[in-house]
């Protein structure tokens, strides 16, 4: 099970957070002299929680169509940004500079 | 070798493709049949144009700190994920994909797109 | 032509849009800056809309949801409605949806 002290301990972890399944910022916590505030992390939960649902729809939407089963439930979305990645699960969040982002550690981390 | 035959080739990869912003056309490598990388382009272009727009939203609202112009996305499933940068997209196995070296591949060789995705 | 609607007690504000995105014609609350946003906002969303409706018919195999006519975003305050290449956002307790979207759908056509 996730939780913010362990997320905020992986490598180069720029800000951790916690939302509700409608995308509100429910806790979050932020590594000294980084640019994100709760304001951006609120938005950035929000983007995620759309596009975990559309992902859910798509899933769906392919095992029936395609009988390719293995896309649902989606554990995970990644929005790679401009400078940063944010990896999310159902609940728990990281940002991450992306020339430093291990997507490997990260997703074991949110859904260990 | 083109970028998407070589990606095809990486371990895990099941397919890569690479569809058109404007969504009239589409191209893989791998284990698809052609109607299923069509869909495949569909959703990964419907994705790709939302995630543009969230992002150039969150900057127009003031929220920017590096997110826009959005690159990419990835969705993790149980067994299989989509990794797409751009307007390239690998689907893949879960259990058996590097993902770092795939990502790394994708944001090194696909160019970041300015403006209008057309 | 898009005034009219304007003119309609409960509109805030009323756009047209290019298919880039670019605003052709607005009035409202806000000036300039703010019109210009809404039509870059109405015309994203209404490729978002497009490019879900798109899926659903491809995996429901089912006609009669592409292309879409609109759509319509409902908040607490203030809503926002599409037809075609035009937005507007209203106050709903000045005007009904129905009389909004039937206005938006003549004057889609004009």
């Amino acid at each position: 099970m996730a939780d913010l002290n362990t997320l905020m301990k992986l490598d180069a972890v720029e800000g951790a957070f916690r939302f509700t399944p409608s995308g509100e910022l429910r806790e979050h916590q932020i590594a000294g002299g980084s640019k994100l505030d709760a304001t951006v992390l609120d938005l950035l939960c929000h983007v995620c929680v759309a596009n975990m649902a559309i992902a859910t729809m798509q899933a769906r939407g392919w095992e029936k169509v395609t009988g390719m089963q293995g896309f649902y439930p989606i554990n995970g979305f990644s929005l790679i940004g401009f400078e940063w990645t944010a990896v999310v699960n159902q609940e728990y969040g990281v940002v991450v500079p992306n020339a430093k982002v291990d997507y490997d550690r990260i997703y074991a981390a949110l859904n260990g | 070798m083109s970028l998407i035959l070589n990606l095809s080739k990486l371990p895990g990869v099941i397919a890569a493709g690479e569809y058109s912003y404007r969504g009239d056309r589409f191209s893989f490598e791998g284990k698809l049949t052609d109607e299923l990388a069509r869909m495949a382009s569909i959703m990964c272009r419907a994705t790709t144009m939302a995630t543009h727009m969230q992002v150039d939203m969150m900057k127009s609202l003031g929220s920017d700190c590096g997110c826009a112009p959005a690159r990419g996305w990835m969705v993790h499933g149980e067994k299989f994920s989509v990794c797409v940068v751009g307007n390239i997209f690998c689907f893949v196995d879960s259990t058996t994909v590097k993902l770092n070296d795939l990502m790394a591949q994708l944001v090194a060789q696909v160019p970041q797109q300015e403006g209008q995705l057309v | 032509m898009i005034k009219q609607l304007f003119a309609l007690d409960g509109v805030i504000a009323v756009c047209q849009f290019r298919d880039d995105g670019m605003l052709v014609e607005g009035y409202g609350a806000g000036g300039d800056d703010m019109l210009q946003r809404l039509a870059k906002f109405a015309h994203d969303y209404k490729r978002m809309v497009q490019g879900n409706a798109d899926q659903l018919s491809m995996f429901t195999q089912m006609n009669g949801w592409t292309p879409p006519g609109g759509w319509l975003v409902r908040g607490p305050a203030v809503t926002v409605c599409s037809i075609a290449n035009l937005v507007c956002v209203v106050d709903l307790r000045e005007i009904s949806l129905s009389t909004i979207m039937a206005q938006l759908k003549e004057a889609a056509s004009w």
